[in-house]
């Protein structure tokens, strides 16, 4: 993150508008990194308002953000993490925000790419937008299991919402008004990042993965065992497929798949 | 259905009304859940109490065997689906109770955070203009 701190501070993102924009940054026992990954979001996107949702932490990192003078939203037991992820959705309608960004609290996103996820919901193009890490020029090289869940939930998603979904973990995204709305009536409480999209896709928002590489951690995400990637498939294509019996929490005036 | 059948389906009968009565008495027991259990027990005593319509259920389900009526096969049926379907309902009921869980949680966040915004502002707030002090009067000695 040194090197990062070097560059040149950005300008306030060009075609804003007016339009508010909030990163919302999940956070559970992550004391650790929160520090610089609001460093990085304050120089890189300064025209952004930060909340930190603070998932029952235990190791301090809602009092790490506040004396960053960061506003926290320090839910008061531990939620699923859609659940949380949520209460900033929530948070962004109250305060009638238009842009609402996922960033992940442990560093593994470039808060100067956060541009580039609005660009398409700026142009009213998109309504939820996701950074993709196989979109990249050149892809991102993953080996193990942890690509082989993401393809086959990428191929499920692909054939689901009929449209081409190539990162489906991913946790690198925007949301514009439409979606805001829409997430803060319903989301899932598990699982979010896939879950998401198929909500999305029912409530006929229009979904876009833009490319987005992710900052390569110190150290590395420990590989997930084969265990825990059943786990989380197991999981996660029940709940899929169960998401399309459930009748949609429509907004007024709209009608929902 | 036997004798001792029939004895024991009534003690238990008795049982659960008398521990759904008492629990609902010592408020440890919502009036939905007593009701349902009420229901229950009732339910167990009438069965007590009308051995022929037991015996009747259970050969219209072909569950007789060697010429006796299959009662006790009945019985076992019927506990089974009653738990199942208390399950599912308790499994409904839990869901509700976490969305409930979610809601006040996420609002709590919201809350704290609004409360935390209104102190700093008071903190921070120009004192109230100081109202003009009658000068005290000098005191000489």
């Amino acid at each position: 993150m040194e090197t990062v701190a070097k560059r040149r501070p950005a300008k306030p993102q060009e075609g804003l508008e007016g339009r508010r924009a909030l990163v919302v940054v999940p956070a559970t026992d992550v004391a650790e990194t929160i520090w610089p990954v609001l460093a990085d979001l304050r120089r890189h996107a300064p025209w952004a308002d930060l909340v930190v949702i603070d998932n029952g932490s235990s190791d301090g990192t809602a009092e790490r953000a506040r004396r960053a003078r960061v506003k926290v939203l320090d839910l008061p037991l531990r939620l699923g993490a859609g659940e949380a992820l949520q209460a900033g959705f929530r948070y962004a309608l109250a305060g009638s925000y238009d842009l609402v960004f996922q960033f992940d609290a442990r560093g593994r996103h470039w808060a100067r790419r956060l541009a580039s996820l609005a660009r398409p919901i700026l142009a009213e193009e998109a309504d939820l937008v996701v950074g993709s890490r196989y979109l990249t020029p050149r892809g991102q090289r993953r080996k193990g299991l942890r690509i082989l869940v993401i393809r086959l939930l990428a191929r499920l998603m692909t054939r689901l919402i009929e449209q081409r979904i190539t990162d489906p973990t991913s946790g690198f995204r925007a949301a514009g008004r439409r979606a805001i709305e829409r997430f803060a009536r319903e989301f899932p409480p598990e699982h979010p990042e896939p879950l998401a999209l198929v909500l999305a896709w029912r409530q006929g928002l229009r979904v876009r993965e833009v490319p987005a590489s992710t900052r390569r951690r110190r150290p590395p995400l420990p590989t997930i065992g084969w265990w825990a990637g059943l786990g989380y498939v197991a999981k996660v294509v029940p709940a899929v497929l169960m998401d399309r019996l459930k009748r949609p929490v429509g907004v007024e005036g709209e009608v929902a798949r | 259905m036997s004798w001792p059948q029939r004895i024991v389906l009534l003690v238990l009968g008795l049982a659960l009304l008398g521990i759904s009565l008492h629990l609902i008495r010592r408020r440890r027991l919502r009036e939905e859940y007593g009701v349902l259990w009420i229901f229950t027990s009732l339910g167990m005593l009438a069965l007590v109490l009308m051995p022929g319509a037991l015996e009747g259920a259970a050969s219209w389900l072909g569950l007789d065997q060697a010429g006796q009526p299959g009662v006790t096969m009945l019985l076992m049926l019927m506990g089974l689906v009653f738990l199942g379907a208390v399950a599912v309902h308790f499994s409904a009921v839990i869901t509700k109770y976490a969305n409930r869980e979610r809601d006040l949680s996420q609002e709590i966040a919201l809350l704290k955070d609004e409360v935390m915004r209104l102190r700093t502002e008071q903190r921070e707030a120009p004192l109230a203009p100081p109202e003009p002090k009658p000068r005290p009067p000098a005191l000489r000695t």
